[in-house]
């Protein structure tokens, strides 16, 4: 039976090193604690190394542990720290480690957070590691598919947009794969999901099936994850957008969706999906950043051996 | 008549790395750091009862080290290695590929951290038949054939 002394110290480095039952207990933990706040986290210094741009997993970090009175430090991009006069991010992670109880970090380089976790004394958190992982990112999908469908298991997926550079996608995709979905993913050819995750899903058993055609997907959803094709993993400007308008998610694509399809988006977007959506019942990818503040609190208070209290 | 034979010559002293899979007796070889002038005999594709065919490398006056021993067995796993001396053979053993290992490999993967910090590989081994690692910072598979050697 999983406690919370079972994350207490923990590093979360990739969503592989979550078992299912670990799974539901957070977010069994999220629910708990989305309407608390108070001073469980006093004292407490989580800093946030951020060597890439984050809006929506810096704040929302943030604002989970102001809420829970603990403070923040850190830097929101890689020019502003010493890696700018060439000190190496094992160096970085050693100093700060002292100055603070949990730490966050992104980078825009794969494995980044396990080589961060052999450095540290404190948990490291991987807030996306290149297009490696983000498993934070993941446990909010999983919260806002079990608060929009009401649970998790035997769901129809539906991933569209850029597979290939989508961690989001790699690390739910890996996830899911203890939850019997039904996965179908919607690409370009060029932009397909990594060999890597096929195997996974191949080796697990989990039914999926790659299509092109978004339209021709949408019928079987429950779930819609629509996914930004990402312009900086494009080192030729002509290529992304050739393919950024590839597939864009509108209301009259949506009429070919089951009435109760939930739509999600880790976001930013920019054109997949088109804003006269935002107004559909389903469309949920904003309540989808809004739980992350829950999990977040969850997880860090878990994290930090606090959540005892609330649990 | 007699039945004619394929036979490399006995080593006096040295190491001699036997039951190398057929083909890959050159690649054992290129990460073995040997000194100039080391004195080298190595058979390609000779007929073998276990594996059919076979390399074998027989190294003089040069016994491998513990990482090169790694190396081999991950090109050719289940390999032989004797050591031997005034013509005999005074230690034997297979070589096998560790279940997980730091250095001996680079990973391929140009996006991996490893390549802008300053620290060696980590690599579990995936899969054993056929070979393939997975380096433990990205994740990424490697296969036997896409090996790149520290």
């Amino acid at each position: 039976m999983v406690t919370a002394r079972d994350f207490a110290g923990r590093d979360v480095l990739t969503v592989g090193d979550f078992r299912r039952d670990e799974l539901l207990f957070l977010l069994d933990a999220a629910d708990k604690f989305e309407q608390v706040t108070g001073t469980l986290l006093a004292g407490r210094v989580v800093a946030a190394l951020f060597f890439e741009p984050s809006t929506r997993t810096r704040l929302s970090f943030e604002s989970a542990v102001g809420r829970l009175g603990g403070s923040c430090i850190g830097f929101a991009e890689a020019g502003i720290s010493s890696t700018a006069k060439g000190e190496t991010l094992a160096d970085t992670v050693r100093v700060v480690q002292g100055y603070c109880d949990l730490l966050l970090l992104r980078h825009p380089k794969e494995g980044t957070a396990r080589l961060a976790a052999e450095f540290a004394d404190v948990p490291v958190v991987n807030c996306g590691d290149g297009a490696h992982q983000h498993p934070t990112q993941t446990f909010v999908d999983l919260y806002t598919i079990r608060r929009e469908c009401g649970r998790v298991d035997g769901l129809h997926i539906v991933f569209a947009g850029d597979l290939r550079y989508g961690r989001a996608v790699h690390s739910l995709v890996h996830v899911l794969t203890q939850f019997k979905a039904h996965v179908t993913l919607v690409s370009p050819p060029f932009l397909r999901l990594p060999q890597e995750q096929l195997r996974a899903l191949d080796e697990t058993g989990v039914e999926y099936r790659e299509m092109t055609d978004l339209e021709a997907a949408v019928p079987e959803a429950d779930i819609l994850y629509m996914t930004r094709v990402q312009q900086e993993r494009f080192t030729d400007p002509a290529e992304y957008l050739k393919f950024r308008d590839a597939y864009t998610l509108d209301l009259e694509i949506l009429k070919r969706a089951r009435q109760q399809v939930v739509i999600l988006h880790p976001l930013p977007r920019v054109t997949e999906i088109a804003t006269e959506v935002d107004a559909h019942p389903h469309a949920a990818y904003f309540r989808q950043a809004h739980y992350g503040v829950a999990v977040r609190k969850a997880l860090i208070a878990l994290l930090l051996g606090k959540a005892e209290k609330i649990l | 008549m007699a039945k004619p034979t394929q036979q490399v010559a006995k080593l006096k002293e040295g190491t001699v790395l036997d039951h190398l899979r057929a083909g890959t007796g050159l690649r054992c070889l290129r990460v073995i750091n040997l000194p100039p002038g080391t004195t080298v005999t190595i058979g390609i594709n000779l007929s073998s009862k276990r594996l059919e065919r076979k390399d074998i490398v027989k190294i003089e006056r040069y016994e491998l080290s513990e990482a090169e021993a790694a190396k081999i067995a991950l090109i050719s796993p289940d390999a032989t290695l004797s050591i031997i001396r005034d013509y005999k053979v005074v230690g034997k053993h297979g070589l096998h590929p560790p279940i997980a290992f730091r250095g001996l490999l680079k990973c391929t993967n140009p996006a991996c951290i490893v390549h802008t910090e300053r620290v060696p590989g980590a690599f579990v081994v995936e899969s054993r038949e056929p070979l393939a690692v997975r380096c433990d910072y990205c994740e990424r598979s490697i296969p036997a054939d896409q090996f790149v050697f520290a």
